[in-house]
């Protein structure tokens, strides 16, 4: 059972890292709270849902799709809505009103667009068989969504280390007047970032109906909480905390639904308490300012 | 002869004119007031249930209306009806607006146990007769409350009486002697297994529960909890979950290879054409489940056969958006009481309607079968069968009746392969 669980989380955690990971690019870069996150994701779970039932095709290969459909509607968005809440007076504050109200309408739309029924895709298309690991058995699709997740925060590493685009990057989230002032484009690496947090949005979104069971109009509340849980113990604002983070809360999840199941739900509010209470910078917290 | 006459027409006159004057008094439409959720958790079971009503509603208007018996005159229904989004307060606030503000003539909860849980001292307090259409929380019905009547599940306390029945007395011939329950922790679910519970222990039945335990009704993975009931080694699992719990156990369960030897879940019954969309046919074969009001052909003496309101179903609602199921049917039948209590109460006062639903109990044969209510308003009559679902040899299931037996169909498979 203690082993079970621990594997299991491992690969909750790693997906609950790319759960949380766009949430945290986009506030370690522009420090603006996009409610609108868990929404996006589920956006993405509709569409690998109706690539999956229209086309035949295989969400590994809608992931790619999603992450380029997703990664250049951030632009326009960006523009749309960021380099006006940066401009004001309290841009954290009004980036959760308005992200707020951008959740509610793609929720709205969506449920009028495809109902409120929970939809999914069969598990078995990502592989046939439980996979077997050290003495203990996995349903296949939970392992490829676990590697899909890790390869993705893998890119988000390399894309923010050891590219020129990532080092930009890194210099808006340490300071962006400072960045500014060395002649950066903030906006132009901002409104990049931005996409690319919504396409790990979309792209966690493409195994959601995998890890998650199912898929429904009205998911992104939820997974905004558990984001936050994630970023928070992590480190709010490091998207590699987010990496720690999400596996710490995914074998929490699978502890508390072995020994406590009927409370499991309270996870992610006893992990934000205690984090804010022990270490509210998150456990990776010193990097966030020397990112 | 000429005084017989005129005491003839006066007679005749003043009825006249009394019943002229009824009808000038009867309202232009009678407003039911509701809510439904159209977003969040309990949308999936709302949404059914809320088109159910409305077409009925729509049905009835096309008609004229609804024979009111008070007013003697059909009269049109109205729905006043707004969305909680599966939000317990913002269904609080709503069930309030509805009564002190829209001063509707009825008033008619949303689905489940959850949003109607916050109806049932909001319409107590005002006095209003509380349409329950699916909430069926037995701590719901109380004996100093006359606000409430069930109109189209049975109350939760003896909903699974037939699957404890089945486990208890059929069980221990098959080889069941292990149970395992697990459950969401809501109204709903939590009262399904309390039953179960109580059922098993009042038997005496050689079987024993070696699992029993609650999940949060937002649970979305069940690998570890189904690896945990395996540990414990079961003959029967008893899975009482919503839409949501049941697709995500079932689908980890297909997906990590795991068999139990006997599994029940809710909604493969009650939302069938949801789950198999879902999970898929062959992760509900060998699922037993209840058989639903939508897969019985019961006869009804009111309102549409199961074909036609199935028919004028798939007509109305298209778009398949909302599937046909249990629920719908839940709705409709919601419709179908009020409908034959209008035509029976003397007049529109909440304790003549509750008079007038209660009249119709064990009397009154709809989709969901006989409408039967106790003294507290539970209903008690609609009990669903056991039924394990099979093949159908094309990409869906069907039902086989196994309990009870004069119900019977076929027999279980057991165990499951």
């Amino acid at each position: 059972m203690l082993e079970y669980a621990l594997l299991a989380g491992l690969l909750f955690g790693l997906y609950y890292s790319l759960v949380g990971l766009g949430l945290n690019l986009i506030f370690g870069v522009m420090r603006i709270v996009n409610l609108a996150h868990g929404d996006f994701l589920m956006l993405g779970a509709f569409a690998a849902f109706w690539l999956f039932n229209l086309f035949g095709t295989n969400p590994l290969v809608s992931v790619l799709a999603v992450l380029a459909v997703f990664a250049l509607l951030g632009l326009p968005l960006y523009y749309l809505f960021v380099p006006r809440l940066l401009a004001a007076k309290d841009p954290e504050m009004l980036s959760i009103i308005l992200f707020f109200g951008l959740s509610q309408v793609i929720e709205a739309l969506t449920t009028i667009a495809f109902g409120t029924s929970e939809r999914s895709i069969p598990g078995n298309v990502l592989g046939s068989g439980p996979v077997r690991f050290l003495g203990q058995s996995f349903p296949i699709a939970w392992v490829v969504s676990g590697m899909a997740s890790g390869l993705a925060v893998l890119g988000v590493y390399l894309y923010l280390y050891r590219t020129r685009l990532g080092y930009l990057t890194r210099a808006v989230m340490v300071h962006r007047e400072e960045a500014v002032a060395t002649g950066i484009d903030v906006h132009r690496v901002s409104a990049i970032a931005f996409g690319v947090g919504l396409a790990l949005a979309a792209t966690a979104g493409v195994f959601a109906p995998f890890m998650l069971g199912s898929v429904t109009p009205a998911m992104g509340v939820d997974i905004n909480i558990t984001s936050f849980a994630v970023i928070v113990v992590g480190s709010l604002g490091n998207p590699l905390g987010s990496v720690l983070g999400g596996i710490v809360y995914g074998i929490s999840l699978m502890f508390m639904q072995s020994y406590f199941s009927s409370w499991a739900n309270l996870l992610p509010y006893l992990l934000l308490i205690g984090i804010l209470l022990v270490r509210p910078s998150g456990l990776l917290g010193r990097q966030v300012r020397r990112a | 002869m000429i005084r017989n006459l005129a005491f003839g027409v006066f007679v005749g006159s003043f009825v006249a004119i009394t019943c002229a004057a009824r009808a000038a008094d009867a309202p232009a439409e009678i407003k039911l007031g509701t809510l439904y959720a159209s977003s969040g958790n309990f949308a999936s079971i709302s949404m059914p249930v809320h088109y159910g009503l409305k077409l009925w509603a729509e049905a009835k208007n096309a008609e004229g209306g609804v024979f009111v018996k008070a007013f003697n005159k059909k009269i049109p229904v109205k729905l006043v009806e707004y969305d909680d989004q599966s939000n317990t307060a913002t269904a609080a606030t709503l069930y309030n607006q509805l009564i002190t503000q829209d001063k509707v003539d009825i008033l008619i909860s949303d689905s489940g146990s959850v949003l109607t849980s916050v109806a049932v001292p909001i319409a107590r307090d005002h006095k209003m007769l509380l349409i329950d259409q699916t909430g069926t929380g037995a701590n719901f019905f109380t004996k100093d409350n006359p606000y409430i009547a069930l109109m189209s599940d049975p109350v939760s306390s003896i909903w699974p009486k037939y699957v404890a029945d089945f486990l208890t007395k059929d069980g221990p011939a098959l080889g069941i002697k292990r149970i395992a329950i697990l459950y969401s922790t809501n109204d709903f679910t939590g009262t399904q297994a309390t039953a179960v519970r109580t059922f098993i222990k009042a038997s005496g039945a050689p079987v024993e529960i070696v699992y029993d335990q609650g999940v949060p009704t937002n649970t979305t993975s069940y690998n570890v909890t189904i690896n945990n009931i395996m540990a414990v080694n079961p003959d029967a699992v008893v899975e009482l979950g919503y839409p949501n719990n049941d697709i995500s156990f079932l689908r980890n369960l297909q997906d990590s290879g795991t068999k139990f030897k006997w599994l029940f879940a809710i909604y493969p019954g009650l939302e069938t054409e949801l789950l198999v969309k879902n999970v898929g046919a062959k992760g509900l074969e060998h699922v037993f489940s209840y058989v639903p009001s939508s897969a019985i052909e019961y006869k009804p003496e009111l309102g549409m056969s199961l074909a036609d309101f199935h028919a004028a179903w798939e007509k109305k609602y298209a778009d398949a958006k909302v599937e046909f199921g249990f629920n719908s049917v839940a709705g409709y039948t919601t419709g179908l009481v009020l409908e034959a209590a209008l035509g029976a109460a003397a007049s529109l006062d909440q304790l003549e309607l509750r008079k007038a639903i209660f009249g119709l109990s064990g009397k009154l044969k709809t989709l969901d079968g006989t409408f039967e209510l106790d003294e507290m308003g539970a209903q008690i009559g609609e009990i669903t069968p056991l039924g394990q679902l099979e093949s159908d040899g094309k990409d869906g299931v069907k039902f086989v009746v196994v309990y009870p037996h004069d119900m019977a169909t076929g027999r279980p498979v057991y165990p499951a392969k």
